[in-house]
């Protein structure tokens, strides 16, 4: 039997962390606050400090205001964005506690901006009339937080990426990849395992790009449990040329006659996106009034062709201004001038599949494993019918991804304390799996992994299946994942980069076939989830959370109530219409 | 594809655009102490090389023709 050595460089420590963006920077930094003797590694593929999202995303805070009362937050999220599929125990003690991640930021050393008196400078969504206000970070803030953790002693391990678990009975007990520069292989042997990986997308968007579902795939691989896998399809809207998001263009569309469709689609000034604004202009192109467009002037979220969020006007930031505007300023270039007033709009698919499942304190069902972040957003299940952030409320990831951190670590700590020391791992697993990452490597010919990406995204790039959802349509599309699926023994790797992303794009087709079987499933309408075959809500059947699993290579699915008799707020039993009314 | 450009003459060789690349397009030459754009294909021009880069010395140009995937 192999030794765990013969395979590689081995390292220890008590905590490992696997993702080195906010939420598993908050994670380590959470750790050593509680108990500053336990060694924590932090591995990640890129530079912690620098990957992840949180450095390129819009550094929005929504926190409860002091006119906002936890139960208003509650009640307004489960009756207008996670349409009562939330777990909401957990949601309330979101509410009770989210707002200790301000603090928590500022004194890792994240830049929030303060008003003169010295609180959080924040302002309202603008238009809606929403229980939460939204506060700014600097878009630095990782590198800081990178800093406070070094200070604590938190050692990392960059341009690394884990492939699986490793595991000592039912339990996981560190992780197995490699050096993405030399291709070394790479052993973490750990009392507890943090999987902070992010959400998972398709490489289609841009700036969402670093999220490929390699966590997700190990944790699944792993035997853990997954949940809400259904809600993996958001999507933001885009300038045709540019590609680019126009933040607030599903708000202000107009078709080719002039009509304005997004009081169609979606009446009134929402908080955020909704998948009916993809399927709004999908629908259009189908009746014959494309192309759809935005009044620029109308959009409340911009000035000019200035973002709001993204000027000084509302909040100083230095590093998300200098980012947003040298983003903004190329994309303006491949924008024809005329465009502006009223640029052509598509949908930009994201996906954000979120769907490890854990409980109120962040664990998986697997022991040992602990899953916080994008990683684990929907899985979660505080958050309901919405993929992960922005789900439907901008600027909630942030928020999630150092809440559920906290909750994470705390957890990883107190099972540490009662589990003794390390239990080491089962080295012929561990063999087995380092056989498996490498195969492609050693492959002459074979589906190189941009071309598999393109396979999947193909299957879910089109509004037809994974936004406006229909049997046939669904069942094609997972077709098209089933193909993809069998050649993936064929994956070729160039380089250890290139193995990577062979990884990667198997994370892949793994997620997308957890989102269609998991979407055929449901058999309604419900918050982000929309179906032309079964357009209504249907309480009556579908108060439930899809839950899925890895069963010696065939992927399970059973459902579970949701115990509503435990929550404050129900909704009232039978169908009732969805957006899709107006049809 | 998109295009990126360093300029040696004016790089100081001090590695911010390696860390600030979350993708792993650029990597490190070790004996020249000089970044190499090993894999531009995964550019999605995030453009924080670029803002990392105290020298001025690196120009990531985007290639927005390239993003042809379909909504339909
Ligand atoms: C354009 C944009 C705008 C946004 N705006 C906002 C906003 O204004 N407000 C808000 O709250 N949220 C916003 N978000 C969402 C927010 O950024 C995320 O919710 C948050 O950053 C998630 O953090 P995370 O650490 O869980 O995941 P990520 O940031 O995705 O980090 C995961 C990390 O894991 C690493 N990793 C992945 N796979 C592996 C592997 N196999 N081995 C090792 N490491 C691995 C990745 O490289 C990455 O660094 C935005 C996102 C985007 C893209």
């Amino acid at each position: 039997m192999a030794d765990l050595e013969s395979l590689g460089e081995v390292a220890r420590t008590d905590v490992l962390v696997i993702g080195g963006g906010i939420a598993g920077l908050s994670a380590a930094i959470s750790v050593k606050e509680k108990n500053p003797r336990l060694e924590v590694l932090v591995v990640e593929k890129a530079t912690a400090g620098w990957a992840g999202k949180a450095a390129r995303g819009g550094g929005i805070l929504a926190f409860l205001t002091p006119d906002d009362s936890p139960e208003d937050f509650v009640r307004y999220h489960v009756e207008h964005i996670g349409c009562y599929l939330e777990d909401q125990e957990l949601l309330m003690e979101y509410a009770c506690t989210c707002n200790q991640v301000l603090e928590l930021l500022d004194s890792w050393g994240a830049r929030i901006a303060r008003d003169r008196r010295g609180y959080w400078k924040y302002v309202k969504t603008p238009g809606a009339e929403v229980p939460w206000g939204l506060a700014g970070v600097d878009l630095d803030m990782c590198v800081h937080l990178r800093r406070r953790a070094s200070e604590l002693g938190c050692r990392f391990m960059d341009k690394t990426a884990i492939v699986e678990l490793l595991k000592s009975g039912d339990r996981v007990t560190g992780a197995i990849g490699f050096d993405v520069r030399d291709g070394s292989c790479r052993l973490v042997l750990a009392r507890a395992t943090i999987l902070a990986t992010g959400s998972q997308n398709y490489r289609v968007m841009p700036m969402w790009s670093c999220g490929r579902g390699d966590g997700i795939a190990a944790a699944y691989r792993a035997g853990a449990c997954m949940r809400n896998a259904e809600f993996g399809s958001f999507v933001n809207m885009i300038h045709v040329a540019s590609r680019e998001v126009i933040f607030g263009a599903e708000d202000h569309m107009f078709n080719a006659r002039g009509e304005d469709i997004s009081s169609r689609y979606r009446p009134g000034i929402q908080p955020d996106i909704c998948a009916m604004s993809a399927v709004g202009w999908y629908l259009e192109h189908v009746e014959g009034r494309a192309p759809v467009r935005v009044k620029a002037e109308e959009n409340v979220l911009q000035i000019g062709s200035e973002v709001l969020f993204s000027t000084d006007l509302v909040w100083k930031r230095p590093a998300a201004i200098a980012f947003w505007s040298r983003l903004w300023e190329k994309a303006r270039r491949a924008e024809r001038e005329s465009d502006h007033g009223m640029p052509e709009i598509m949908p930009g698919f994201i996906g954000e599949q979120s769907p490890v499942m854990v409980d109120h304190g962040m664990a998986t069902t697997v022991p040992g494993l602990f899953a916080v972040g994008d990683v684990s957003y929907s899985g979660s299940a505080w958050t309901g019918a919405v993929p992960s952030p922005p789900g439907r409320i901008r600027g909630s990831g942030l928020m999630n991804a150092v809440w559920s951190a906290c909750r994470g670590a705390a957890s990883a700590v107190e099972y540490i304390s009662g589990e003794g020391p390390g239990a080491g791992a089962d080295a012929s697993l561990a063999a087995e799996s380092k056989e498996r990452i490498y195969r492609p490597l050693g492959r002459e010919r074979g589906v190189s992994a941009l071309e598999m990406v393109r396979r999947v995204q193909q299957a879910v790039t089109p509004v037809r299946y994974s936004n406006w959802k229909r049997e046939d349509r669904m069942r094609e599309a997972l077709g098209m994942v089933l193909e993809a699926k069998e050649v993936l023994s064929s994956l070729k790797g160039e380089d250890p980069h290139d193995l990577a992303r062979c990884n990667e794009a198997r994370s892949m087709v793994l997620c997308a076939e957890m989102f269609y079987r998991a979407s055929l499933l449901r058999k309604e309408s419900r918050g982000w989830f929309l179906r032309e075959d079964y357009p209504d809500t249907d309480n009556s059947n579908w108060l439930k959370w899809i839950i899925l699993q890895d069963r010696e290579g065939e992927m399970a699915l059973w459902t579970e109530d949701i115990p509503l008799e435990r929550y404050p707020y129900r909704p009232p039993p039978g169908r009732s219409a969805t957006t899709l009314a107006w049809r | 594809m998109n295009r990126i450009e360093i300029d040696f003459q004016s790089c100081e060789g001090c590695r911010r655009c390696v860390k600030a690349c979350f993708v792993n397009v650029l990597s490190w030459d070790r004996e020249a102490c000089r970044p190499v754009v090993a894999h531009v294909e995964d550019c999605v021009h995030c453009n924080l090389c670029e803002l990392s880069c105290p020298s001025g010395s690196i120009e990531v140009m985007p290639d927005f023709a390239s993003l042809d995937w379909t909504a339909f």
